[in-house]
């Protein structure tokens, strides 16, 4: 049985894991810590941690599908719980064998981790951070405050981001897995819950430790490489918010769908006015763009983790902004319904409006992100004239028929150097599709003529973006507000990528009203104006096959 | 004036001033009114600036009310609802179509600190009153009789007396309905069933309240105006509360701007302070126009109520759709420079999602922005044949901020505008000052050029477009339509001013880019200058829209 028929009827109050009772705890700015027991004993936990430490995590799309069933019904449940992979996710990168073993075993058993690296005052400058660990003999001392931490509480694990070396630079944080239950009472002080816009009855808080004494075996790498493991890591985690946002967009979509087919105003259905049928079209389009990233992300992680410092940067900008945007489309259909907290449905389109803002925020921003673009262009201008870095890999990406190979882990760098396969394959594919015998193997409703246009478009989109990633090479500092601009282009050409070539990869897959839709989301938005008609039809084949 | 109504609310971030954010994101926090606050406007009086000057009330022209009330809203959006826009939006269907004595009642009551609800909505139809089923209809006495129910509506708990609005015929369109002015101390009590509050994501200090009337009897008389006009008087009086109310909450954005820019100054990130960093430079620039061009096209339309009483029925819904998305994209973009910072409930900026909460009623209530534009649409084919591209002539005060206003005739609003309106070919080349700036002349043209596309498309729209099956590219004429009248609006409010036509440039190159003309973004020169006299601005602590009255603190 899949994970959301085991956790039974979210409509039913009876239900642990109902629409009801996350309404009631939210309101109450209460842990779920019921419901995160019932997590823990379906299993979940054990996806976090990868099979070769004896956990179920073999495949990154199955583990964003487990993240999205949770936070379609509930984002407070799904950031309270998944926190455990974030927490342990630079142990699967850098960790010693024994040291990763016993922390998976942790991990499975539902021993919650959290991960620190944010202080008070510096955010996401994480080469600002003041909790400094000093060398003693047999371990660190580990003085300092982090804060806007979630799970810092009630986390018994903590892979804490801390300064070894006093004049910090690249090479001067470490990070150390702490075991909370080993620490002396006064080693440490918990900070309080931290009141929240939304996820009301997450554990957002902070940890003060007071010269603490950890073993050397708690360093996660070598001493110095805590900035570049985070670094590694938050590929990952970026990747993972976005199941948190796609889950958001499941449920969004389905209150404005449950709302616009029954109610009825100026004698119609809304749900038949064609602007309700246009936003809700484009609310499909906006998702399936959002997923198509997703799952290039996810399949990256396996195919071509070399190039996840790109994908996961653009995975992380992308896809919460347009899940952000597609909530507040479908809150203006529901009105009203989309402000109160007690009318409709218990209050869940206000409570994931609010919840989702906070998936744009952490685990780096918009801002962050791109900037990691921006730092990027060099390699990105020159890897487009060359072509795909590798071109095994992405196949491997874009084929969803086949296993994605095992999670790399431990292939993941900082930079791609060869900048991004998936952008950087569709001078090819737009080219294939007038290819002789280009489509002659694709099923009714699949052949290519129609696509070809828009695709081209894209195309010269993305040239144009790529002539102008040439000449921008801004510094570190002072970076120009129009390199973010580029680096938001840059965004939607690798959405319109991703989105074609996985369409043109998997013959059957969706049928190619799902592709004209999707790319006429992403030309709208690059500068075309696209006849937006496509959502309309989109809206009722939707229709048909509810 | 606004200026003694800010001394009296004092420095919102002096920690000794009772009325400071941290008091009113405590009210927030218990879900209560903010009482100082209330006993404050009681002080000040501010229902009078509701009450025509004729009726002893401070209410002389709507631009002045706008500016008075957006410090209500700068403050707290819950006062401004709660204590204040709610009685405004009852007021105006007495001021349009109540006799004598029910609007000498009605300005007693508002003179006397009395609150008084609007009794509109039911959830069961919406935006779509013309269904409303609460009825109103003659016992076996002769007597009005009430029955039906009412929800979601604000301070009915409280309030002393209602305009209700109510079904008076059973037939269906538009002369069917009537407001109803009553007192509750004239209803009987068992007749009248209070529903349990309807708490809310954002206002949550606002109550909203529902009732259940059954067989209540009202007094004769009670009716506003002529019985069955309910909807011409909503249609007509609405275009006060359609132009103001989106107007008045760019003060939520004002304040959102100053905490976004106190912290951007206080805060130091990568080794450097974070108001340094170009693209957060840009991103307040780019809030500060949008707000200037969101007060331009907001005041030229209060000023229209005076000036050009006939066209308002256009300009209000207009000024609802364009102003209303403006300001909730400018919070949603500030927003993301605060970062974690906007997200938690304490400290220093906790104010920030309060007010991000609170202005999210701006897109439905009393309206939603997309019946909004349905109602404008019916109109366009005849404003595109007589008026667009064609000389207009508006009156040289409708631009001239601060200029005496002719009292406001109610009886002079109409439900639709007949086909004249003469602010979107403004936007046209001043004959008169050919030497504007080029970079001025480039954007005003642009606008012009799509006038010209839209009176092509206003051609062609089929009958069907102009009703509730229109096509979203028909509603997209009235957005578009919008983008040129709020264009017009700066520009000409800067013809008139003269000055330096830096902040004009942006507030129309972001107009632009909602039209999908450019993307929206100042050039870097252009941000740097608006940048630059917002931080003037905040510095001198001046409020961020066209008249920048200097603020307490």
């Amino acid at each position: 049985m899949d994970l959301d028929t085991l956790l039974g009827d979210p409509a039913d109050p009876a239900t642990l894991f109902s629409y009801a009772r996350c309404a009631e705890l939210d309101r109450r700015e209460e842990f779920p810590e019921e419901i995160c027991r019932e997590l823990d004993r379906l299993g979940l936990p054990a996806g976090y941690v990868p099979a070769e430490y004896g956990g179920t995590l073999v495949d990154y799309p199955r583990l964003l599908d487990l993240i999205r069933t949770v936070a379609r019904r509930d984002l407070t449940v799904a950031v309270g719980h998944a926190k455990s992979y974030l927490g342990s996710v630079s142990v699967w990168i850098a960790g010693a064998d024994a040291q990763a073993k016993a922390v998976a075993a942790d991990v499975i058993a539902g021993v919650p981790a959290s991960w620190g690296l944010t202080e008070r005052g510096h955010g996401s400058d994480l080469l600002a951070g003041e909790v400094r660990a000093t060398r003693v003999p047999g371990g660190y001392r580990v003085t300092g405050e982090k804060w806007l931490i979630n799970n810092a509480t009630r986390g018994s694990l903590l892979s804490l981001l801390v300064r070894t070396d006093p004049d910090g630079g690249p090479r001067g944080f470490s990070l150390l897995l702490i075991d909370k239950r080993r620490l002396a009472g006064a080693d440490y002080t918990c900070l309080p819950k931290v009141p929240t816009h939304g996820i009301r009855g997450a554990d957002i808080s902070g940890i003060a430790l007071h010269g603490a004494l950890v073993p050397e075996s708690a360093l996660i790498g070598g001493e110095g490489a805590g900035l570049e493991v985070v670094l590694k890591a938050l590929q990952l985690t970026r990747t993972i918010c976005a199941g948190l946002s796609l889950g958001a967009a499941d449920q969004a979509i389905r209150q404005a769908e449950g709302f616009t087919a029954e109610r009825r105003l100026y004698g119609r259905l809304l749900g038949e006015m064609p602007h309700v049928r246009r936003t809700l079209g484009e609310a499909h389009a906006a998702r399936f763009v959002a997923e198509a990233v997703t799952t290039a992300a996810a399949r990256g992680i396996h195919a071509l983790p070399a190039e996840m410092s790109v994908i996961s940067a653009v995975t992380k900008a992308f896809v919460p902004a347009r899940v952000d945007e597609l909530i507040f489309a479908c809150g203006e259909l529901l009105g009203t319904r989309a402000f109160l907290t007690e009318v409709h449905d218990h209050g869940v389109f206000q409570k994931l409006a609010r919840d989702h803002r906070v998936v744009a925020i952490f685990d780096g921003n918009s801002s962050v992100n791109e900037n990691a673009l921006i730092n990027q262009f060099p390699a990105l201008a020159r890897g487009y004239l060359s072509g795909p870095p590798d071109r095994p890999g992405l196949a491997r990406l874009l084929d969803l028929g086949s296993a994605p190979g095992r999670p790399g882990h431990r292939g993941l760098v900082l930079a791609s150097r060869g900048g991004c396969g998936l952008v950087q394959g569709l001078p090819d594919a737009v080219a294939g599709l007038s290819a002789p015998g280009a489509g002659r193997t694709r099923p009714p409703g699949h052949d290519l003529k129609a696509v070809e246009a828009p695709a081209r478009e894209l195309l010269d989109h993305c040239d144009d973006l790529h002539a102008a990633l040439a000449t921008c090479a801004p510094g570190p500092r002072d970076v120009p507000a129009e390199a973010f601009a580029l680096a938001q282009r840059y965004q939607w050409c690798f959405a319109g990528a991703a989105v074609l070539q996985l369409w043109l990869a998997n013959p059957g897959w969706r049928d190619r009203i799902w592709l004209e839709a999707a790319l006429t989301y992403v030309l709208a938005r690059l500068g075309s104006d696209p006849d937006r008609a496509v959502f309309d039809r989109l809206f009722d084949e939707t229709r048909e096959r509810a | 004036m606004s200026e003694t109504l800010e001394k009296l609310l004092g420095d919102p971030w002096d920690p000794a001033n009772p009325m400071n954010h941290a008091a009113v994101v405590a009210a927030d926090e218990r879900q209560e009114m903010f009482a100082e606050g209330e006993r404050l406007l009681d002080e000040y009086g501010l229902n009078a600036e509701f009450v025509p000057a004729g009726l002893g009330g401070r209410l002389t022209g709507v631009d002045r009310l706008v500016r008075v009330m957006r410090s209500v809203w700068r403050r707290d959006p819950a006062l401004g609802l709660g204590y204040g826009a709610s009685s405004f939006i009852a007021s105006v269907n007495v001021w349009a179509a109540g006799d004598d004595g029910q609007r000498r009642a009605f300005a007693d009551l508002m003179l006397a600190n009395r609150k008084i609800a609007s009794v509109y909505h039911e959830l069961a139809h919406g935006n779509d009153f013309a269904r409303a089923e609460f009825a109103a209809t003659p016992g076996p006495g002769g007597r009005l009789l009430l029955n039906g129910r009412k929800e979601v509506v604000t301070n009915l708990r409280r309030a002393d007396s209602l305009v209700v609005f109510a079904r008076t015929s059973a037939e269906e369109g538009s002369r069917s309905h009537s407001q109803l002015f009553v007192h509750k101390a004239d209803l009987p009590p068992d007749r009248m069933t209070y529903l349990p509050r309807f708490p809310s994501a954002g206002m949550r200090g606002v109550q909203l309240g529902g009732v259940v009337f059954d067989d209540c009897p009202i007094p004769d008389g009670s009716v506003l105006g002529t019985p069955g006009r309910g909807i011409e008087t909503a249609l007509r009086s609405f275009q006060l509360t359609r132009t103001a109310l989106p107007s008045m909450m760019a003060g939520v954005v004002d304040t959102g701007l100053r905490a976004t820019l106190r912290f951007a100054t206080a805060r130091t990130l990568y080794g450097r302070n974070v108001a340094a960093i170009p693209q957060v430079r840009s991103t307040l620039a780019e809030v500060y126009a949008d707000l200037l061009a969101c007060d331009a096209f907001g005041t030229v339309a209060a000023r229209a109520l005076h000036l050009l009483p006939g066209e308002a029925s256009v300009y209000a819904s207009l000024v609802k759709y364009t102003v209303s998305k403006q300001l909730i994209d400018a919070m949603d973009r500030l927003s993301l420079v605060l970062g974690a910072h906007f997200y938690i409930r304490q400290g220093t900026y906790a104010v920030f999602q309060k007010l991000l909460r609170d202005l999210g009623v701006i897109g439905f209530g009393h309206a939603a922005r997309v019946a909004c534009l349905a109602t404008v649409l019916p109109q366009i084919p005849q404003l595109a044949r007589r008026s667009w591209l064609i000389a207009g002539d508006p009156p040289a005060d409708l631009f001239r901020i601060g200029a005496d206003l002719p009292p406001l005739d109610f009886a002079a609003l109409r439900p639709s505008a007949a086909g004249h309106e003469s602010l979107s070919s403004a936007v046209l080349a001043d004959a008169a000052s050919p030497g504007e700036p080029g970079e001025v002349a480039a954007l005003a043209g642009l606008f012009a050029d799509e006038l010209v596309l839209l009176k092509r498309d206003a051609a062609a729209l089929r009958p069907r477009d102009l009703g509730v099956d229109a096509r979203p590219e028909a509603l997209g004429v009235a957005a578009r339509y919008a983008a040129v009248l709020a264009a017009s609006s700066c520009l000409n409010v800067w013809r008139a001013g003269g000055g330096d036509p830096g902040w004009v440039v942006a507030a129309l190159t972001r107009l632009a880019g909602r039209l999908g003309r450019g993307s929206g973004r100042l050039p870097e020169a252009v941000a740097r200058r608006l940048f630059d006299e917002l931080l003037d601005r905040h510095g001198e602590n001046r409020g961020f829209d066209l008249a920048g009255l200097p603020l307490p603190g």
